[in-house]
Formats: structure tokens, C-alpha cells, sequence
């Protein structure tokens, strides 16, 4: 199907997306290198607060993993100032939310507050920021919460056939393991090791405070500079120069665990954020993936009927990591001839260059997704801040570097060609480079090797 | 401390109009310039409460199978039209409900409109689509069960709501689905997509008169049913005596589930239990008394909660009271939490828990009204439940309204700690 639109109506699209989120950003860096970005938005009368701090699973090291995530759960138990349990009862009486999370680069704290008493989402992270308290009876007790944490996870459909695959795929790089950590490293961790890791980590060097929403920016600076400036800038964190080699092969791992269906997983090493290529990625990933007339639901569900649901996924992250498709299969279909099928549809991305019409159809998703996604200031604040803490590096060009990714970002995608698709399929989607993941049930397995 | 208040600044507002056409169809419209996009809602008035129990899984088939084609679109060109716009729109059919939700760019809320109705209107159930969209269904129903939660769910509710719909899942079961026939969607379908039996709300960044001149363009031509007959639901009633129900599953957690029927949305009492709710499972962080105890406390759970105002509707939802834990904490996980639901039923709640529940409720109100849709399911609602215009301006008046006692009556009016019915799935040792 194609649609006709006008030129003008064309541009008028892009440059909406475009400015939408960026539009009305300050950037400030105070003196002791905390960053803050301001945007007010003065339709609801709602301001959303989040804290980044760039550490994650990433920096962590075997036999300590999960550590970044703990520290979050142990940023709740409590300062000097902010008793056990006072953060969430000040959050209660003001009729806020807030909460935090934990990924692979980055970890980081939100409050949402009505627009009459936000400031309070200040004071708690101006505190928390160097004064938790690491009481050995609140970390053991919050242990145990971390461990049925990672159990939920085990019981879940996917995790731990995506936490082979990762760990298949990245042997030297630490995405080898889950930000929540290994199990073992969870039971051995000490209070001790969690306060050096929060010395090294939390200071105004390694964070981004953004603020949007209902709020007067000016005033604003001027409180978090009182609140914040007085802190020392922290130790500079080294970075972290490590490279997963190439993969020399294909790698296949097999996962057995009871389940009434097989689902599998396989995941291509793929370039970090802002990467060239990482853009055309996005592109290739709403091509096979968004939404009903995508090529892996039209192949796999429509025509096939292999699989309950299939999709792509790309995520932006500060290393390289993994373009991974995954497949819940209907019973009765093989594991294998679903994979085929799916390197059926990469093998045409490869060979056949994408329709134009088609090309239109995923820019216009990803443009309207990053409107319809973010209409809350929370939504938007976790955006900006995301990209302020992922896309630092200095590799990336300066008009995208930080939250002008997200300037950049429309433009770049529209700029993505058929031939870019075709090139970049050629060059990640290859066997030599893939870790391909099964999850079976060993009882089915069992009944079938005996019949 | 900053002084809690609840300044008439940060409470929500709403321009709403109300009209009907002339087929019935009841059309909400909201003006929302925050972004340049619109959300709509088709809310029909039907759902699995209206299915017998051969029937099960019905009414959410039919929702599902409303975009696999129309007389005039096949399921692709449906999926292309929505999609080269850069829209999303999706089907559904839930036990009290069904419909069409959708958003688009604003631009684009013509051809939106048109498509949805195209959907209510003309559906055809295609037979090849029929059977495919069956067969995937039945491996849904034996995936959605790789969730533990959702396992012991519907074992809670196929024993609390015994001799009602609402036992067993809206999505249906293996024996029924199978058997359901394109005759029976066909049918479902002809008798309640009806314009009087349904609420269109819009959202977003539109302008009221020309959404009100697309939504007549779109669905002016939709027949009132002049037949609609609405089926009699039997309701819910309160077991007479406790039950315990356990179930071996091989997982790392055990799942729990405690309680037993609830209440309707129209209960008078809704605003009190809302505060009840909040003192006892269900607030920001862990301040209510169950996270705060068997997670902050005892270290037993990641997710522990309770509530019985989430899941009140047309008719009775459930009282419950949640905790995944570890095999070994089974016994402290289920001690804590029929200590905790006896505690709020048999001795009164502090006056400070029930100010901080107020001041939490009448200061996070507004972060029901941030999106589209969001706003747009509130409106829905408010129809369904006739909650008045001014039910902005009442919300927090009622809810400042409600003391120490009523909190306390209404513990012993709702919630029966004598009569629990209590759901373990999970590892369990022998003597289960």
C-alpha cells in the first residue's frame, strides 16, 4: 500500500517530532560536574524528577555482579536525614510516586510529585546522594528481597534463556551477565562491599538530574546549585576500555527447564549507540518487528502459524551488545524450522532492497512512537536522561552526543536507504556472528528421543 | 517536612462534551493540546459476563477476530492502513467489556475513526482467520500458565467466583475454545456491536467541532439494534468458610494468593475502602502495612500487595492478598498475611494512617489524567458508572470525608478473615 504525502506536510511531520521532545532543554554542569537538564512543560501540573548515574552492570566485576542493582534497592534504606522508610512515607503524604532501575549501563531514581510540592524530590536526592547508610541489619534483610527479585525472574517465561544467550554471547565483555547479578555473588555480598561501590560510583561527576514538567527553570537551578554544589565532585571513574573480540563462529546453547512451550532466542553482536550503523538497526528492527503488517508477524503468525508471537529487538546501549530475535512456538512446530524461518526473512533484507512505501511506513512508526510514547514529563525525563548518560562518548559527533541524540535522531532515520538496510544485514546478520538459543522442556524431550 | 495540601491548582480539569447520535452511539470528546496526537476509545458494552460456560473464551475471541477482516479490508490492509499512518490500534475483549483502542497522530484521526468503524460495523469472521486465530489461542492458553502468578489467579477465581462467569479466565479454556465456531462469533458479534451499546471517547489534540462532524461521517450509518436484549449476570456471593488450595508447580517461588469475593464500583463505600486499600496493601513504596512488614520488614518477598477496589466493576471483583516468597517462607508469608488482613478487621486503624492515605489519594488524583488514553479510560469509566460531571470537584471531598471509623466498618462489612480462600502454587513439600 502506498500513501502519497506532500512535501510540505512531510517536513511539517519531522520537524514536530523532532522539536517535541527537545524542544525548551537548558543543559547545566555545575561546577563539580553534576549535569542538569531543565524542560518545563507547564500543561499539567506535574513535575517528574530523575537522578542517572552512570554505573551499571556494566561496571561490575565476576564474582560481584548484581552489585549495581543492590545499591539501588539499598538508596531506599535510608540517610541520617531521611530515616528508614521516610523517603516512601514523604512520597505517601504528598501523593507522589517515585521509584528506580537498574540496567546494564545505568542506574537511576525518579520522583513524580503534584507541581505545589515537588521540591521535595530535591532534598531526598541531594542527600541520598552521599549520605546512605549501610546498616548490616537492613542489608541483610534487603538480600533477601534482592534474591526473590532474581526468583521472579528465573520463573519468568524468557529471562533465563535470554541470560544464557547473553552470557553465550559476551565472553570478556561484563553483558556477559544479568544486572541482577548471579545468584552466588548475591549470597556472598557484603555491606562493606556495597559502601565502596557507592563511594566510587555516586557523585555529581558521574550523574544527570533532569527536571521536567510544571516548574520555574531559573528558580529551580538555583535550588539544586544550594542543594548539590556543596558536594565534592567525586573521584574521576576511569573508563571502562572493554572490548568483546569478534566472534569466530556461530554458537548454539540449549536451556532445559519445564515449560509447555519452546521459545528461542537468537542474538547478533551489534554496533553501540550512535553508531552509524545502530541507526539503520532501528530501522531494520521496526521493519521486521512493528506491529501487524511487520514482516516477522506477517511470516510467522500470518503465514507460517509457527509461533504465538515473534519480534525483534534493539536497544541502544553504550558498548556493542545484541540485536536479538525471539519466537514463542505453537506446539507442534519445530524449533528449527522456525530459526530458518527466520534467517529466511534476514536472507531477503539482505537481497532484496526494502519497498519505499514499506521504508515510509517504519520512519512514520518510529516518529509517532516517540510522540505517543512520551506524553507524561516522566516519560520524557527518562529520554533525555537515558541518552545524556549513554551517549557521551566522545566518538560521537557533538550535535549527537548526550540528549542531541535525540535531536539528531528523526533526521538520521529518515536518511536510512535500502541500500544502508541491505549493507548492514549483509555485515551483522551472519552465522560466524550469531549465538542462537533453545528452551525446551527435558520431558518432551525425553518422550520424543524415545518414540 | 513540606506541608501536604491540596491546592485547587494541581487538581485536574476536564472540558468534556457529551453527545448521542442519533443511533444510540454515546460520544465523549476532550480537548488535550499536549502533544500533537489523539487516543480514542469504542468501549462496547459486552464482554465474557455474557458468555455461558460452554462458551468460554468467546467474547475475547470476538474482540480479538474484529480486525482479521471487514467487508471491504482484509486483516493486512487493516494493519498496513493503521500502520503507514504510524498508528497503533488494537482489539480487544475483556470479561466486562470490548472494543477498538487506538492512537494516532492527530492528522490522522479521520482515517482512525473510519477504520475502527469499519470494525465494529463489518466485520466478517473469515473462516480461514477463524481457525488460525483459534489454534493460536489454544497455545496462548497453555503459554499464559508458564506464569506462575497467572496459574494460581485462576485457580483464586474459579473457586471464589463459583456458579458466575467471572471463574473462569476471559481468554477461555482448552476444552471451549476449541469448540467455538465462526457461527458463534458471528453471533456474538451481531448481537452486541451495537451504537447503543457502546461509548466512543476521543482525546487528544483534535478540535471538538471537527472530531464531532468525523465521528458522525464515520459511524452515522451504524443501525441501532432494536433488539438489544442484555443478559442477567449472576453475582458473586461470600464463601461461607475458609479454603485452601495447594498446587505443585516446578518453580523457585511459591505464589500465594489469599482473599475471596470484593465489591462493585458503584459500592457506596468504594471511597472508603480506596483508604483501606491504601493503610493496608496498596501505596507508593512500601509505606502500607503489608509491603512494609513481610518486604521492608521480614525480607520475604520482592512483590507483596493487597487490594479490593482494582478489581471492582459492573459486578463484584476480589478481595486479595498477594506474596511470592521462597519455598521456606511459606508458612511466615502466609501467617503475615491473614495476620495483617485479621489486624485491619479487628482493631481500628490509626488516625495518621488514614490522613496519609488521604493526603496520598487526593494529591496523586491528578496522575490519572496525564494521556490520552488514560484520560480516555477514566471517561469510559465515568459513563459506565454514571460518576457525575462533578466527580472531579467530589473525588477528594469524599475521600477527606472518610474517618477512622468508617475505614473500621468497612474492614468488617467487606473482608472476612474467617472465610479466605487461599491459593499456594509452587514448590511444595510432602505434606501438601
Amino acid at each position: 500500500m502506498t500513501s502519497l504525502i506532500t512535501p510540505a506536510e512531510h517536513i511539517a511531520a519531522t520537524v514536530e517530532a523532532e522539536s517535541f521532545l527537545t524542544r525548551g532543554v537548558q543543559k547545566t554542569v555545575l561546577p563539580n560536574g553534576l549535569t542538569v537538564l531543565t524542560k518545563e512543560l507547564h500543561d499539567k501540573p506535574v513535575v517528574a524528577t530523575i537522578l542517572w548515574y552512570r554505573v551499571g552492570s556494566r561496571n561490575e566485576e565476576l564474582g560481584q555482579t548484581g552489585k549495581s542493582h543492590f545499591l539501588e534497592h539499598m538508596l531506599f534504606k535510608g540517610t541520617e536525614k531521611y530515616g528508614k522508610g521516610a523517603i516512601d512515607l514523604l512520597t505517601l503524604k504528598n501523593g507522589g510516586s517515585n521509584n528506580a532501575f537498574t540496567w546494564l549501563d545505568f542506574t537511576a531514581y525518579y520522583f513524580t510529585f503534584a507541581s505545589d510540592r515537588w521540591q521535595t524530590a530535591l532534598e531526598i536526592e541531594a542527600d541520598r546522594m552521599r549520605n546512605t547508610l549501610f546498616a548490616e541489619a537492613e542489608f541483610e534483610s534487603e538480600k533477601q528481597v534482592v534474591e526473590e527479585e532474581l526468583r521472579i525472574g528465573l520463573d519468568g517465561p524468557w529471562e533465563v534463556l535470554e541470560n544464557e544467550v547473553w552470557a553465550t554471547a559476551f565472553r570478556q565483555h561484563p553483558y556477559h551477565w544479568p544486572t541482577v547479578g548471579w545468584l552466588d555473588d548475591l549470597e556472598s555480598a557484603t555491606g562493606a562491599d556495597m559502601k565502596a561501590y557507592y563511594d566510587k560510583w555516586y557523585h555529581p561527576r558521574n550523574a544527570t538530574l533532569v527536571i521536567v514538567g510544571d516548574f520555574n527553570a531559573n528558580e529551580t537551578l538555583a535550588r539544586v546549585e544550594s542543594l548539590f554544589g556543596e558536594i565534592p565532585a567525586g573521584p574521576s571513574a576511569q573508563p571502562l576500555r572493554i572490548n568483546e573480540p569478534p566472534q569466530r563462529g556461530e554458537k548454539r546453547v540449549v536451556v532445559k527447564k519445564e515449560t509447555p512451550v519452546e521459545r528461542l532466542l537468537i542474538g547478533f553482536h551489534a554496533p553501540p549507540v550512535a553508531h552509524p550503523d545502530a541507526y539503520t538497526m532501528q530501522v531494520i528492527e521496526a521493519i521486521l518487528s512493528t506491529g501487524r503488517s511487520s514482516r516477522l508477524y506477517q511470516r510467522l503468525v500470518e503465514r507460517d502459524q509457527s509461533v504465538t508471537s515473534a519480534g525483534a529487538n534493539f536497544h541502544d546501549h553504550i558498548d556493542p551488545s545484541l540485536f536479538y530475535f525471539k519466537a514463542e512456538l505453537k506446539p507442534g512446530f519445530a524449533l528449527k524450522a522456525v530459526e530458518q524461518a527466520i534467517y529466511d526473512e534476514i536472507e531477503r533484507l539482505k537481497t532484496e532492497p526494502v519497498a519505499e512505501a514499506e521504508l515510509e511506513k517504519a520512519r512514520r512508526q518510529m516518529e509517532s512512537d516517540l510522540v505517543m510514547s512520551h506524553e507524561e514529563p516522566l516519560q520524557q525525563a527518562m529520554l533525555l536522561g537515558q541518552f545524556e548518560t549513554i551517549a557521551s562518548d566522545e566518538r560521537i559527533p557533538a550535535e549527537a552526543r548526550g540528549y542531541h541524540y535525540l535531536d539528531s535522531l528523526i533526521a538520521r532515520i529518515r536518511a536510512v536507504t535500502a541500500e544502508e538496510i541491505q549493507h548492514v544485514a549483509r555485515q551483522y546478520f551472519i552465522a560466524d556472528n550469531r549465538t542462537v538459543g533453545y528452551l525446551v522442556d527435558p520431558q518432551k524431550e525425553q518422550a520424543s528421543a524415545a518414540a | 517536612m513540606q506541608q501536604p495540601s491540596t491546592q485547587a491548582a494541581t487538581r485536574p480539569r476536564l472540558d468534556v462534551e457529551r453527545l448521542e447520535l442519533p443511533n444510540g452511539l454515546v460520544v465523549l470528546l476532550s480537548e488535550n493540546h499536549a502533544t500533537p496526537s489523539v487516543a480514542f476509545k469504542a468501549v462496547v458494552a459486552a464482554g465474557s459476563r455474557y458468555e455461558t460456560d460452554e462458551q468460554a473464551g468467546l467474547a475475547s475471541l470476538v474482540g480479538e477476530m474484529i480486525d482479521e477482516g471487514t467487508t471491504t479490508r482484509n486483516a493486512q490492509q487493516i494493519a498496513e492502513t493503521v500502520e503507514a499512518a504510524g498508528g497503533k490500534l488494537g482489539t480487544y475483549g475483556d470479561y466486562q467489556e470490548s472494543g477498538v483502542a487506538a492512537m494516532f497522530l492527530s492528522k490522522d484521526l479521520a482515517l482512525g475513526l473510519e477504520i475502527a468503524a469499519d470494525l465494529l460495523m463489518n466485520a466478517t469472521f473469515p473462516e480461514e482467520k477463524v481457525q488460525q486465530q483459534r489454534d493460536r489461542r489454544l497455545a496462548q492458553l497453555k503459554s499464559r500458565l508458564d506464569v506462575p502468578r497467572t496459574l494460581a489467579s485462576d485457580i483464586f477465581n474459579d473457586i471464589v467466583f463459583r456458579g458466575t462467569p467471572q471463574h473462569r479466565p476471559a481468554v477461555g479454556l482448552d476444552a471451549t475454545v476449541r469448540n467455538l465456531t465462526r457461527d458463534d462469533m458471528v453471533s456474538f458479534y451481531r448481537r452486541f456491536y451495537a451504537p447503543n451499546n457502546t461509548t466512543l471517547v476521543i482525546v487528544g489534540d483534535i478540535d471538538k467541532a471537527t472530531a464531532r462532524a468525523q465521528v458522525e461521517a464515520a459511524f452515522g450509518a451504524w443501525p441501532r439494534a432494536t433488539d438489544l436484549l442484555i443478559p442477567d449476570v449472576p453475582k458473586a456471593a461470600l464463601q461461607r468458610e475458609a479454603i485452601e488450595r495447594y498446587v505443585a508447580a516446578p518453580k523457585e517461588q511459591v505464589n500465594i494468593l489469599i482473599g475471596h469475593v470484593g465489591v462493585e464500583r458503584c459500592n457506596p463505600d468504594y471511597y472508603a475502602l480506596l483508604v483501606l486499600d491504601t493503610i493496608l496493601g496498596s501505596s507508593p513504596g512500601f509505606t502500607s502495612r503489608i509491603p512494609r512488614i513481610l518486604r521492608d520488614e521480614m525480607g520475604l518477598a520482592y512483590t507483596t500487595y493487597s487490594n479490593i477496589t482494582a478489581s471492582a466493576g459492573v459486578d463484584p471483583g476480589r478481595f486479595i492478598a498477594y506474596i511470592g516468597t521462597s519455598p521456606d517462607n511459606l508458612t511466615l508469608a502466609l501467617d503475615g498475611l491473614r495476620k495483617e488482613i485479621a489486624r485491619i478487621v479487628n482493631e481500628p486503624v490509626l488516625r495518621d494512617e488514614v490522613e496519609m492515605a488521604a493526603d496520598y489519594l487526593t494529591g496523586s488524583f491528578v496522575f490519572h489524567f496525564q494521556k490520552n488514553l488514560q484520560i480516555a479510560d477514566f471517561l469510559a469509566d465515568a459513563e459506565t458508572y454514571a460518576l457525575a460531571f462533578d466527580y472531579l470537584e467530589r473525588y477528594p471531598q469524599w475521600i477527606r470525608a472518610v474517618t477512622v471509623e468508617d475505614v473500621s466498618r468497612v474492614a468488617r462489612a467487606y473482608i472476612a478473615p474467617d472465610r479466605l480462600t487461599t491459593v499456594v502454587v509452587g514448590p511444595l513439600a510432602e505434606s501438601h
